[in-house]
């Protein structure tokens, strides 16, 4: 009765887990297939023959591909403290009460609303040229003395780029964090102050450890979409100057796309892919262990 | 319940796909044939594929819109080829894709249909071929061209030491205070500005499979970019970012001396409701250096057949009819494009329809050069662009930028099996 239970079960979930294999695991291991041969479109005399791990092996020989690499990890960093530290304090505003309150909530997730591409290029026109508004600004208030090209410049580029991504997203960190906030006990701010607890000590001992699992929730969302930016390089920089903003992603994109190289695009993404999911899966341990460890 | 709406769905999927396909209605041969042509250029598109179907009424042509950008359409149209679809019947291919898809197998040689390939400019048709086949027709040519301010000088700089002279006096007259505006961005319309200076001196960017960037002519010409932005003053660092529609927008404003453009600009900017410069500016060949000669980075559009096209004959005569003179005529007095055939220039109809005199077109056609006619354009061309845009943004020497280059083009196409040169060549 019970195996027969057990196999009408199988039955019934065997559609999804088939539909799960196709849709996840399918492209997943063609990918990892694909990156195991020297498959160029453009050169079919080639042939696609099985090259083994000589891809992997001319990513990792590629300056480019650290440089890629090391503009993703910096670019990820910077963005996502900012949100985070920005985002932080947003939410603890709007977690107070005040009139209105309702509105500056819906108010703060303008940015969030619009579409990467058009943002990028909003913000791409307010740093574009020597008459761009920030230029005019910065020039105006004396700040800078002559406008500054700023996407000619390797470290400047990345201004635009990553108060873009700050900018856009943000308001979901704050989102996310509110949350957090309006889970923890008023009482404990309560007893916090009756025990004569500063503002400050009551954030550092009571918001901040409570708030810990919606910061950790948002830190691994926004971590993984930093790591994987494409679309909002591509619209601002297009990776330059040179290469000095391009993503791993972009990299992966003109390999795969421009220079129609599947083999060596398909080990690309493979790594990226084993980067972020290595990433999450250090994210859900962390969580794991702060959601038992407050059981306990 | 989830479970078996899955199952409905994948049924349905299934089914959909058993179905699809293999239905061949009769009638005429439809080809189709997708376009971006937008306003006046899509109009005259309309009115000659009308006239070609009123002709030919067992053919019927359906345009397909697609992007405009170059990279989009390039990658629209890969998607398509390399899963094999029959259905876009004609390509509209830029210059530089003719050998990719040509050596990936996904265009027909056109040699069965005996083009008569002697009526047309000898590089347009040399960008063309693949492997000693002809695989597009060239349909209009662009060329680059330096646009200068008729109302600032008497005649165009020969050389790029009498444009920076010009472009000076120019502006202690109080005239623009751009010199000179080229297209700078990282992308292919700065290999195209780069051809150009690098033909100014002489240079090559391929020969065969040996890559020769790294050159006293390569060096020189870079150098000479570079030094316009910083040392002269006379180009601006903002080109860097511009693609060309800010260097138009820039020239049509009055804001700069001269500009390097290809002709579209030209009937745009002699519409006084919008252009400072209307009336006030002509086209001339780029300049030369020593060692050099002027020369046009040439681009426009072919017209191929996709191989598994099941109608290459119907297709066949659309490109035909679409490249003959009285269409190339038509397009060139409707939206300025530069037709691909000799004769043509002679034709006194063209020279009343053109808005830039017919003889100065055909001088600048004659020193127009394609770009490196390889399957790996697109690959050799980011590598250039990278290291010619790090050189220009002062983040490599020039020497340094294009021995780079030099070495890893070569790498490339000698793993590509299509190289010559040594695996490293240094300068």
């Amino acid at each position: 009765m019970e195996r027969q239970e057990a196999r009408v079960a199988w039955t019934l979930v065997l559609p999804a887990v088939l539909t799960i294999l196709l849709v996840a695991l399918f492209p997943l291991l063609w990918t990892v297939w694909e990156s195991l041969h020297l498959h160029d479109l453009r050169m079919p005399w080639l042939g696609k023959p099985f090259v083994g791990i000589d891809n992997y092996v001319e990513a990792f020989g590629d300056p480019r591909f650290w440089a890629a690499l090391g503009h993703t990890a910096f670019f990820a960093v910077t963005s996502v403290g900012l949100e985070l530290i920005i985002g932080l304090w947003l939410a603890l505003a709007l977690n107070r009460a005040f009139r209105g309150r309702g509105l500056v909530r819906a108010a703060v997730l303008v940015p969030w609303a619009i579409p990467t591409v058009v943002s990028a290029l909003l913000w791409r026109f307010m740093f574009e040229g020597q008459t761009g508004i920030v230029n005019s600004v910065l020039v105006g208030v004396g700040v800078l003395k002559e406008p500054v090209v700023w996407f000619i410049h390797p470290a400047a580029a990345w201004v635009p780029v990553v108060l873009a991504d700050v900018w856009k997203t943000t308001p979901f960190v704050a989102l996310l964090l509110l949350a957090g906030l309006q889970n923890i006990d008023a009482s404990l701010y309560e007893a916090a102050r009756i025990d004569g607890a500063t503002a400050w000590r009551q954030f550092r001992h009571v918001t901040l450890p409570l708030l810990k699992p919606a910061i950790l929730v948002a830190l691994i969302f926004r971590t993984l979409d930093a790591f994987r930016v494409f679309d909002l390089i591509y619209a601002l920089t297009g990776g330059g100057p040179g290469t000095s903003t391009e993503p791993i992603a972009l990299y992966t994109f003109n390999a795969l796309l421009q220079n129609l190289q599947f083999g060596y695009g398909s080990a690309l993404s493979v790594i990226v892919f084993l980067i972020t999911f290595c990433l999450a899966m250090v994210y859900i341990k962390l969580l794991g262990a702060e959601l038992t460890g407050g059981k306990r | 319940m989830p479970g078996r709406w899955v199952t409905c769905v994948l049924a349905t999927v299934l089914l959909a796909t058993a179905c699809g396909g293999g239905t061949s209605l009769p009638g005429p041969a439809v080809v189709t044939f997708p376009v971006s042509a937008l306003g006046a250029e899509g109009q005259v598109l309309v009115r000659q594929l009308a006239r070609f179907m009123q002709e030919n009424p067992a053919i019927k042509v359906v345009q397909r819109v697609t992007p405009d950008g170059a990279d989009q359409k390039h990658q629209l149209y890969v998607q398509w080829l390399n899963a094999g679809a029959s259905d876009p019947d004609i390509l509209q291919l830029d210059v530089i894709w003719t050998p990719e898809f040509a050596a990936a197998g996904w265009i027909l040689p056109l040699d069965r249909f005996m083009p008569d390939t002697a009526a047309f400019f000898p590089s347009t048709i040399t960008a063309n071929r693949w492997r000693d086949s002809l695989y597009a027709l060239p349909w209009f040519a662009d060329v680059g061209m330096l646009y200068w301010r008729t109302d600032l000088m008497n005649h165009p700089p020969a050389t790029f030491d009498e444009l920076i002279q010009q472009a000076q006096r120019a502006r202690q007259k109080g005239g623009p205070r751009y010199g000179f505006v080229w297209q700078g961005a990282r992308y292919e319309g700065l290999i195209t500005t780069f051809l150009e200076y690098l033909g100014a001196y002489g240079g090559r960017i391929l020969d065969g499979g040996r890559v020769l960037v790294s050159s006293e002519a390569g060096l020189r010409a870079l150098t000479e970019m570079r030094d316009e932005i910083y040392r002269f003053g006379v180009v601006p660092t903002t080109v860097l970012t511009w693609h060309e529609e800010e260097t138009r927008f820039a020239f049509q404003n009055g804001e700069a001396t001269f500009m390097r453009n290809w002709p579209y600009a030209y009937p745009l900017m002699q519409d006084s409701a919008e252009s400072r410069v209307a009336g006030k500016f002509a086209v001339a060949p780029m300049p030369a250096g020593p060692g050099g000669t002027h020369t046009a980075a040439i681009g426009g559009a072919q017209l191929a057949i996709n191989r598994r096209t099941e109608h290459p004959e119907a297709a066949w005569a659309v490109i035909d009819y679409l490249t003959q003179p009285e269409q190339m005529r038509e397009r060139a007095e409707v939206v300025g494009q530069f037709p691909t055939r000799t004769a043509l220039y002679d034709d006194p109809d063209l020279a009343s329809g053109l808005a830039i005199p017919p003889a100065m077109v055909r001088r600048i056609i004659e020193y127009a050069i394609p770009r490196p006619v390889t399957p790996i354009y697109t690959q050799l061309s980011e590598i250039l662009q990278i290291n010619i845009h790090r050189a220009l943004t002062r983040q490599a020497e020039p020497a340094a930028a294009l021995a780079r280059a030099q070495a890893e083009m070569q790498r490339v196409l000698n793993r590509a099996g299509l190289g010559t040169g040594e695996p490293v060549a240094g300068r």
